[in-house]
């Protein structure tokens, strides 16, 4: 059960005034803040257990390890993954996606190869996708998306074609926050025998996401979106493909035996760790997981969807507001822009009343050039955000308005 | 009255309002495109140099009030200067938003310095400079400008 106080309370940097104003944090979407219990996992590592994992005999080497692969069997759980094994520690989704494209499709694709990705999608999934097509000859096709920022799914089997090798789409977009239906996309693709790997950076954060339900091949999770620290994250595979994909990065803890002339590499996932890991990110990570759990995930999309018809309600009655993003099914993310104000001037003025929010293009370029906008001011809210939140938002937006009148 | 009403009130919405040598000319000699990536601000520098005098500078583009104001600024400022003079300006315009400096006023930039409000605003100051960039590439010859 969700005990809005109780729980808001749990987040210490939510309690500060920003330029004489308590804080009104709206930019989750690009990083969220974090409870109590996962600043408190990481201290227990560095004060209590700080040893390098997976090599030591000594016990806070054990203890340190022991932590670590529970903070995976923690995010299994969370993404009902099959086994731990499944899951590979990463800085985050950019890196995620960089090391599926690398590993798993560079040896698939040849010259004119489509791998098909959407017009939803952030700059991280489109970049290591460019960046194969130049190695490969590859060529990259792009799933429209509507005038409400929803993916155009009833194009996808006329894009689908013999030479499509690979499919990536974002399951929740972070400028529009349209939530995708990535159940139905992972079947179309597998019709066709194509695999797909599911972009939930903005995902996790909202919804309940059960990897075995959605049957992708991949499933990309972004830490400190999720509450968790930055520079953490995970990559989902399915087992059959992680255990035939080469490494990623040589180095430590990746090997199981090294010669000059020859190296064995060690077992899925140690095999794509190479290095000391964030150790403190992956237990911090882990403590997020069993947060987000405890509060329960249903809970958290039953708040995110008060709070997102609440905002939708009072933002409509700003004069001059356009919203981007209309989709039916979207998290509580509102990108907009009002008519004669520059979004960076909102950005300056409401961030006087204590508001934050993002201004740009939020790695998503392509979204903006269809609105035919440079950017917008995008307010996007977690569960632990209020009523009184939005109510604040909309006064901060009034008075921008008043002073550019 | 806050620095944020300092900031918006006093000059910039005025020349937001009513933006000196706006739009792109009929003729020009010299051009330069500035862009902020990172907040997709776009100005474009027309400059028409006859001689080594800047005969005519006008300005357009995408972006916020700052840097719109700022542009507009710059034209009225910068309009017949020798070359020579109005790179010297953008020198000393860059050391007056230096971002960290205690410079409060340089009186060679006469009006201009009504932006120095922007310094209290370190994450707008790439707003103000951007159009100075792309005046200093125009005459350089580099078709684009950035503020990094």
């Amino acid at each position: 059960m969700l005990n809005k106080q109780f729980h808001r309370d749990q987040f210490p940097g939510l309690h500060q005034e920003v330029n004489g104003k308590p804080l009104v944090y709206l930019d989750n979407a690009a990083t969220a803040q974090r409870p109590q219990m996962v600043l408190d996992a990481i201290n227990d590592y560095y004060i209590n257990h700080n040893a390098n994992i997976h090599r030591g005999v000594h016990s806070l080497s054990e203890s340190a390890t022991d932590l670590y692969e529970n903070a995976r069997k923690s995010l299994a759980k969370l993404l009902n993954a099959p086994s731990e094994k499944d899951l590979i520690f990463v800085r985050g989704c950019t890196e995620a996606v960089n090391l599926v494209a690398q590993t798993f499709v560079r040896s698939r694709v040849s010259k004119g190869d489509e791998i098909l990705i959407s017009h939803l999608e952030h700059h991280s999934n489109i970049v290591p996708w460019q960046l194969l097509c130049e190695q490969t000859g590859a060529v990259l096709k792009v799933i429209p998306m509507n005038d409400a920022g929803e993916l155009c799914v009833d194009q996808l089997d006329d894009l689908l074609t013999e030479k499509t090798k690979f499919m990536s789409v974002v399951h929740v977009s972070n400028a529009l926050g349209t939530i995708n239906p990535v159940k139905e996309v992972v079947t179309k693709a597998h019709a066709k025998g194509v695999p797909v790997m599911l972009d939930g950076a903005q995902a996790t954060p909202h919804l309940k996401v059960d990897v075995q339900d959605l049957d992708c091949d991949f499933y990309t999770v972004s830490g400190h979106k999720m509450y968790g620290p930055t520079g953490s994250g995970v990559l989902f595979g399915k087992a059959e493909h992680l255990n035939a994909m080469p490494p990623y990065h040589g180095g430590g803890e990746m090997i199981s035996k090294v010669t000059f002339e020859s190296t064995v590499y060690n077992a899925v996932p140690a095999k794509f760790e190479a290095g000391t890991p964030n150790i403190a990110g992956g237990i911090g990570l882990g403590a997020a997981a069993e947060f987000m759990m405890s509060i329960g995930m249903e809970n958290i999309e039953q708040r995110d969807a008060e709070l997102r018809v609440y905002a939708e309600q009072a933002l409509a009655k700003v004069p001059g507001l356009r919203m981007l993003g209309t989709a039916k099914h979207k998290s509580p993310v509102f990108s907009f822009n009002i008519e004669g104000i520059h979004a960076h001037d909102i950005g300056t003025i409401i961030d006087h009343h204590g508001v934050a929010v993002r201004t740009g293009h939020h790695c998503t370029m392509p979204i903006f050039e269809y609105f035919g906008v440079a950017g917008s001011c995008r307010a996007s809210f977690a569960f632990y955000n209020t009523e009184q939140d939005v109510d604040i938002l909309v006064e901060s937006l009034l008075k921008a308005i008043e002073m550019f009148k | 009255m806050t620095d944020l009403s300092k900031l918006y009130k006093q000059t910039i919405l005025e020349h937001n309002r009513n933006p000196r040598n706006y739009g792109r000319p009929d003729h020009w000699t010299h051009h330069s495109e500035g862009l902020n990536a990172i907040c997709g601000d776009l100005v474009h520098v027309y400059l028409t140099i006859e001689g080594d005098v800047i005969s005519a500078i006008n300005y357009d583009g995408e972006s916020c009030a700052i840097s719109m104001a700022s542009a507009s600024m710059m034209t009225e400022f910068i309009k017949g200067r020798a070359v020579d003079d109005a790179l010297s300006k953008f020198e000393l315009f860059c050391q007056l938003m230096a971002k960290g400096s205690d410079i409060q006023r340089i009186d060679a930039l006469e009006d201009v310095n009504n932006l120095i409000t922007v310094k209290k605003f370190p994450s707008r100051i790439k707003s103000a400079t951007l159009c100075w960039h792309a005046m200093a590439a125009a005459i350089k010859g580099q078709p684009t400008a950035t503020t990094e």
